[in-house]
C-alpha cells in the first residue's frame, strides 16, 4: 500500500517534472532537484526517466549520478579528506565529470540538448573544483599544523642522529604555529613540512585542477600558504625586514648581529628551506612543471629577496674599516652558496633572482675595495699630531698591521675580490697600502726634533712592520724581497740612530796618536777636557734615551750590544791612555766618573721607556 | 673665487645669471684657467647641454605619444632618469678636480645621501610591481573563467567573481582592507549554496592576501621617504654656482630629477603608505621647471579626481583594472540565467577590456621591474664611484 502510493508519487512527479520542463532539460532537472531535495523519497534514481529517446540521454543520465555523487561531497560540512574512501571517491566523480565533459564537447555545436547537458555538467565542475580549492587549501594549512616529528610517517629524511642538530620541524611545542626549522649545522638534509600522505592527496588534487584550467587556482593556493611559511621560518631565524636606510642608520653592533644572523638563515634557506620547497612542489606538482615552476617561484621569491635585499643594504653602506670582516663573511656566504643559487634557482621564472644574486655578490666584492680604499684614505691623512713618547710603537702601525694580518686570514676571498685587474692584485693592494703606511709614519717621525729620537721611532715601527709580515699570509703576499728590503731598511735606521747619536761622543774619544809628542802638560789638559766632555755628554744621552723605547727586546738588546761594541772599545782605549799619562797626576779614577763596565751598566739601562710611563710603546 | 658680488638670495640672484652660466663663466676660466679654452668650453656645453636635454625629456613626457602615467609612459620615465644620471655621471668625471672642493663636495654628499634614500622607493616600487603580477594573475583567472567560446553559465560567474573579489581586496589600500575582509566574506557567500561550511574556511585562509607583503619593515612610508628625499632641496644659491664653475646648478637640476622621479613612481604604482605631499621649489628660471612642474601639476590633478583618490596607484592601467573589474562584478550580481544578449554582450565587453590591460601589463611589467633595478644599480654605480672620488680628495665622512 505505502509501496503502491511512493510509485505513484513518483510517477506524478516525473510528470510535472516533464510537463514543466518540457523543452528544457535543465528545468527538468532542477524540478526534480527541487524534489529530491524535498523528500527522501524522490530520490534521483527513481525520478529520473530511463526511457528518454533523445541523444543526450545518456549524457543526462551520467551527469544526474555524478551531480548526486559530487552534490553530496561538495554540501558536506567536514572535510572530504578527512576519510581516504570518501576522498577517492569525490576524486573517481571528478575524474568522470573531466572525461564526461571531453567526450561530449565535440558533439555540444550540433545538438543543443547536449550543449544544455555540458553547461550542467560545467557547473558541476565549478562546483567541484571550488570545493578541490578548499580541501587543498585546508591540507595544505593543516598539514603543516598537525605535522609532527613523532608522526612515523617514513618520509623525514634526516641524515644526523642528534636531536639538537636536526632540522627540527614542527616539533608541536606551538600550537597553531606553522612549523619552522630550527638552526642546524648539517645541511646535507631534506625537509619535509608536509607528511606523505598529504602531499600525495594535495598532488592528487592539483591534477584535476591543472586537467580542469584552474591551475592558476591551485598554483595560488599553494604559493600562498608556502611563502607564508617560507617568511614566518625566515623571521623565525631572527631576520627582520628592514629597509636599506633602516640598516644603514643601525649601530653597527646591531647590524654584526644581523649579519651573524644573516648567514645562518642564508645558508639554511638555500641549502635545505629552498631545496625542501622545490622537492615539495615538485611532488605537489608532479608531472605539472610549468606549474610546479611558477609556484615555486612564487613562494620562494620574497624571502630570496628579502635575504638579498639585506646583503645589498650592507654592501652599499658604510665602507669603515672595521666593516671589512663581516663584510667578507657576507661575501663568502654569497659565493659559497652559488653552486645553490644555480641549482635551486634553476628554472626561467627564477631566472631574475638567480641574477639578483650574483649582483649582489658582486657588489659585496666593490664594497670590500671600498673598504680598503677607505682604509688607504684614513691612514694617508691620519695626522701626525702628538708625538709617542719615547719614540715608540705608533697606534697606526699597531691597526693597520694588525688588520691587515687579520684581513689576509682571507686571503683567498680578497684575492677573488682583487682579482679582477691584476693591476690591483691583492699583493698590488697590499704593498701599497704599506707604502701609504710608511710615508704617513715618516711624515710623523718628523715631529721629533733630536734625529736619534726620529731614527728610534723609525725603528720600533719598521720592526713592528717586519715582525708583522714575517711568518704571515701578509708575507707571503709582499714577497722575500720586500721584507728583505725592509729589514734593511730597519738597520738603516739603526745606522741612522748610532751616528746621530753617538758619533759626536766618539769623536770625543779619539785620541791623537800625536798625543804623546805633544807638550805633556797640553795632553793632559786636552785629555782631562775630552774627560769631563764625555761624562757630560754621556750622561746627558743616558738621561735623554733611558726614558725612550725600544719595544722589541732583542732588537733592544741588539741595538744597546752594537752601541756597546762601538764605545766601550774606544772609551777603553781612551781611559787606558788617560791613565798612563803621568801629568794627570797621582789619582787619575778620581776624575774617571765611569769605569768601563759602569758604561757598559749605563747603557744597558737604555731603552726602558720606564721614566715615561705613559710612552705607550711597552705593552 | 671672487664671487662676492654674486651672493645673495637664490632665486633672485639666479635670474640675473640663471642664463648667462655661459658667459660668466667664460670670464672666470680666461681669468683662472687660460690655458685650456677648449676643455673650458667643451664643460660649458656640458653644462648647458645637460639642462637642455633635461627641460627635452620632460617636454617629452608630457607630449609624448603615451598617455599619461600609462605603463609605457613610466618606461619612459624611467629612461629619463637613467640618461639623466649618466650624463650627470659624465659630468661629475669630467670635473673630478671640481669636487673637492667646497662647497661642491658638500652638494654631491648631498646628492648621494638623497639618492641612497631613493634606493628603498625603488625596492618598494618593486614589490609594488610584484602585486600588480598577482592582480595579473587574479585577472587572468577572470578571463579563463569567462572565456570567449563558451556560453556562460552560473559556475563560470561564480568563479570570476572570486577572482573579482580577491583582486579587489588586494587591490585596497592596507589601510581599509580590514573591512573589505568582511566585505569579501560577505558577498562570497552570497552565491555559494553552501556557503556555512565554506566561510569559516575562507575565514582562515584570508591570511594569505596579505601575505604577499612588503619586503620593508612595516613601519617604512613611501610618503616619508620622498619627503626625505625632498627635505632641504633649493636652488643653489649665485655664489655656489659662481664657486661651482655652474656644477651646483647640474647637482640641483639632477636632485629635482631624482625627486620628480620618484615621486611619479610612488603616484603610479602601489607601495606601502604612499603620498604625493612633496613640494617642488623650482625656480621657472630653469628650462626644465617648467614642463616638470606642470607634469606635477597633471599627476597632482590625477590623483584628486574623484575615482582615483583612494586608489592603491594612479597608473592608468590600474585604473582600467578597477574600473573594469567593479563594473564586471555588478555585472555579475546582477545576471539572470540565460543571459539576454544585451547583457552578454557588455559582459564581453569587459572581458575584452580586461584581456587588454592584462595583456599591456603581461607585456611590460618584466621590462617595467628591470627598469627599476637598473635605476636601482645607476644610482648605486654613481654613488660609489663619487664615494671613490670624494675619498681620494679628503674627508670622505
Amino acid at each position: 500500500m505505502a509501496e503502491n502510493g511512493e510509485e505513484k508519487l513518483l510517477a506524478m512527479a516525473r510528470h510535472i517534472a516533464r510537463t514543466l520542463g518540457h523543452n528544457d532539460d535543465t528545468m527538468a532537472d532542477d524540478i526534480l532537484q527541487i524534489f529530491s531535495n524535498f523528500d527522501g523519497r524522490f530520490s534521483r534514481d527513481k525520478l529520473t526517466d530511463l526511457d528518454d529517446p533523445r541523444p543526450s540521454a545518456s549524457l543526462q543520465l551520467s551527469i544526474n549520478s555524478l551531480d548526486r555523487q559530487i552534490s553530496q561531497y561538495v554540501a558536506s560540512d567536514h572535510p572530504i579528506w578527512a576519510d581516504s574512501a570518501d576522498s577517492s571517491a569525490f576524486l573517481d566523480s571528478v575524474d568522470e565529470l573531466i572525461a564526461t565533459i571531453r567526450e561530449w564537447t565535440p558533439l555540444a555545436a550540433a545538438d543543443k540538448s547536449v550543449s544544455t547537458c555540458l553547461v550542467r555538467a560545467d557547473e558541476l565542475l565549478q562546483q567541484s573544483m571550488f570545493r578541490l580549492e578548499d580541501e587543498f587549501r585546508s591540507l595544505m594549512e593543516r598539514g603543516g599544523q598537525s605535522f609532527e616529528l613523532s608522526e612515523s610517517t617514513g618520509n623525514l629524511s634526516f641524515d644526523s642522529d642528534d636531536d639538537e642538530d636536526e632540522g627540527v620541524i614542527g616539533n608541536g611545542e606551538n600550537h597553531h604555529q606553522i612549523p619552522v626549522a630550527q638552526p642546524i649545522s648539517e645541511y646535507d638534509i631534506v625537509i619535509d613540512a608536509l607528511p606523505s600522505a598529504t602531499i600525495n592527496d594535495l598532488s592528487e588534487i592539483a591534477k584535476r585542477m591543472v586537467t580542469a584550467g584552474f591551475g592558476k587556482e591551485c598554483s595560488h593556493v599553494y604559493s600562498s600558504c608556502r611563502r607564508e611559511f617560507l617568511e614566518e621560518s625566515i623571521s623565525r631565524l631572527g631576520l627582520q625586514k628592514l629597509s636599506i636606510e633602516e640598516v644603514h642608520k643601525m649601530p653597527w653592533q646591531e647590524i654584526e648581529e644581523q649579519i651573524e644572523r644573516w648567514v645562518k638563515a642564508t645558508n639554511l634557506a638555500l641549502r635545505i628551506l629552498f631545496p625542501s620547497e622545490r622537492r615539495l612542489c615538485d611532488r605537489v606538482f608532479f608531472g605539472l612543471s610549468s606549474a610546479a615552476d611558477l609556484s615555486f617561484m612564487e613562494v620562494c621569491r620574497g624571502s630570496s629577496i628579502q635575504l638579498l635585499n639585506f646583503a645589498d643594504a650592507i654592501a652599499i653602506g658604510s665602507r669603515s674599516p672595521e666593516r671589512l670582516f663581516k663584510v667578507l663573511d657576507l661575501f663568502e656566504t654569497l659565493r659559497d652558496l652559488m653552486p645553490e643559487f644555480e641549482s635551486v634557482f634553476s628554472d626561467q621564472y627564477c631566472l631574475v633572482l638567480r641574477n639578483e644574486a650574483v649582483t649582489i655578490w658582486k657588489r659585496l666584492g666593490e664594497a670590500i675595495r671600498g673598504i680598503f680604499m677607505e682604509l688607504e684614505n684614513l691612514i694617508r691623512r691620519d695626522p701626525a699630531k702628538a708625538a709617542v713618547p719615547g719614540g715608540g710603537l705608533h697606534p697606526i702601525t699597531r691597526y693597520v698591521m694588525n688588520y691587515l694580518r687579520a684581513a689576509c686570514r682571507s686571503r683567498q676571498t680578497l684575492e677573488q675580490v682583487f682579482e679582477k685587474d691584476s693591476s690591483s692584485s691583492l699583493s698590488v693592494q697590499m704593498s701599497w697600502i704599506m707604502e701609504l703606511l710608511e710615508s704617513n709614519l715618516e711624515v710623523k717621525s718628523k715631529i721629533y726634533r733630536d734625529p736619534a729620537l726620529c731614527s728610534v721611532f723609525m725603528i720600533n715601527n719598521g720592526r713592528y712592520i717586519v715582525q708583522k709580515v714575517n711568518n704571515s699570509e701578509l708575507g707571503s703576499l709582499l714577497g722575500e724581497d720586500w721584507i728583505r728590503k725592509h729589514n734593511a731598511k730597519v738597520r738603516q735606521y739603526h745606522s741612522n740612530y748610532q751616528r746621530s747619536s753617538w758619533n759626536k761622543i766618539l769623536g770625543i774619544l779619539k785620541v791623537e796618536n800625536s798625543s804623546s809628542s805633544a807638550p805633556n802638560g797640553a795632553a793632559a789638559r786636552s785629555m782631562k777636557e775630552k774627560l769631563k766632555l764625555f761624562n757630560l755628554s754621556f750622561d746627558e744621552i743616558c738621561k735623554t734615551q733611558t726614558p725612550w723605547v725600544i719595544f722589541d727586546e732583542q732588537f733592544r738588546e741588539e741595538l744597546k750590544n752594537s752601541v756597546i761594541k762601538i764605545l766601550l772599545p774606544a772609551y777603553g782605549n781612551f781611559i787606558g791612555k788617560f791613565q798612563n799619562i803621568p801629568e794627570i797626576g797621582k789619582h787619575p779614577d778620581r776624575l774617571i766618573k765611569y769605569v768601563v763596565e759602569d758604561v757598559e751598566a749605563r747603557i744597558n739601562e737604555l731603552f726602558q721607556g720606564n721614566v715615561a710611563p705613559a710612552g705607550g710603546g711597552r705593552k | 673665487m671672487p664671487a662676492t658680488d654674486c651672493q645673495g638670495s637664490s632665486a633672485a640672484a639666479f635670474t640675473n645669471f640663471g642664463r648667462s652660466i655661459l658667459s660668466l663663466r667664460r670670464d672666470q676660466v680666461h681669468s683662472m684657467d687660460g690655458a685650456h679654452p677648449d676643455s673650458a668650453s667643451s664643460h660649458e656645453l656640458d653644462l648647458d647641454s645637460f639642462q637642455k636635454n633635461v627641460a627635452d625629456r620632460i617636454s617629452g613626457l608630457s607630449s609624448g605619444p603615451d598617455e599619461i602615467l600609462s605603463l609605457s609612459w613610466v618606461q619612459k620615465l624611467l629612461d629619463l632618469f637613467v640618461i639623466s644620471q649618466e650624463e650627470f655621471r659624465m659630468i661629475l668625471f669630467n670635473n673630478k678636480s671640481q669636487l673637492h672642493r667646497a662647497p661642491m663636495d658638500r652638494l654631491i654628499a648631498e646628492y648621494f645621501e638623497r639618492s641612497v634614500k631613493a634606493l628603498d622607493v625603488c625596492n618598494a616600487i618593486r614589490d609594488g610591481i610584484e602585486q600588480m603580477r598577482q592582480w595579473q594573475k587574479l585577472i587572468e583567472i577572470v578571463l579563463i573563467a569567462l572565456d570567449n567560446q563558451r556560453t556562460f553559465c552560473d559556475g563560470q560567474f561564480r568563479r570570476a567573481k572570486k577572482a573579482l573579489i580577491d583582486l579587489a581586496i588586494s587591490m585596497l589600500d592596507e589601510k581599509d582592507s580590514g573591512s573589505a575582509l568582511s566585505h569579501r566574506n560577505r558577498s562570497f557567500g552570497r552565491n555559494t549554496n553552501n556557503s556555512t561550511s565554506r566561510d569559516s574556511t575562507h575565514q582562515r585562509s584570508l591570511g594569505h592576501y596579505r601575505s604577499l607583503s612588503w619586503s620593508v619593515s612595516r613601519s617604512w612610508s613611501a610618503a616619508r621617504q620622498l619627503q626625505a628625499i625632498g627635505n632641504n632641496l633649493t636652488a643653489p644659491k649665485g655664489n655656489e654656482v659662481m664657486a661651482t664653475n655652474g656644477l651646483a646648478v647640474v647637482v640641483f637640476t639632477m636632485n629635482s630629477v631624482l625627486l620628480f622621479v620618484m615621486w611619479a613612481l610612488v603616484a603610479a604604482i602601489p607601495c606601502q603608505d604612499r603620498g604625493l605631499q612633496v613640494h617642488f621649489y623650482i625656480p621657472r628660471q630653469f628650462h626644465w621647471a617648467g614642463p616638470l612642474l606642470s607634469l606635477h601639476e597633471k599627476i597632482l590633478e590625477e590623483s584628486k579626481k574623484r575615482d582615483r583618490k583612494n586608489a592603491c596607484g594612479l597608473l592608468r592601467e590600474i585604473y582600467q583594472i578597477e574600473k573594469n573589474a567593479r563594473l564586471m562584478n555588478e555585472l555579475s550580481d546582477s545576471v539572470q540565467f540565460p543571459l539576454t544578449e544585451e547583457k552578454e554582450a557588455e559582459v564581453r565587453q569587459r572581458v575584452q577590456e580586461l584581456s587588454k590591460v592584462c595583456e599591456t601589463m603581461k607585456a611590460g611589467l618584466d621590462p617595467l621591474e628591470r627598469q627599476v633595478r637598473e635605476v636601482f644599480h645607476k644610482i648605486v654605480r654613481s654613488r660609489t664611484e663619487g664615494l671613490d672620488n670624494l675619498g681620494k680628495g679628503h674627508g670622505s665622512d
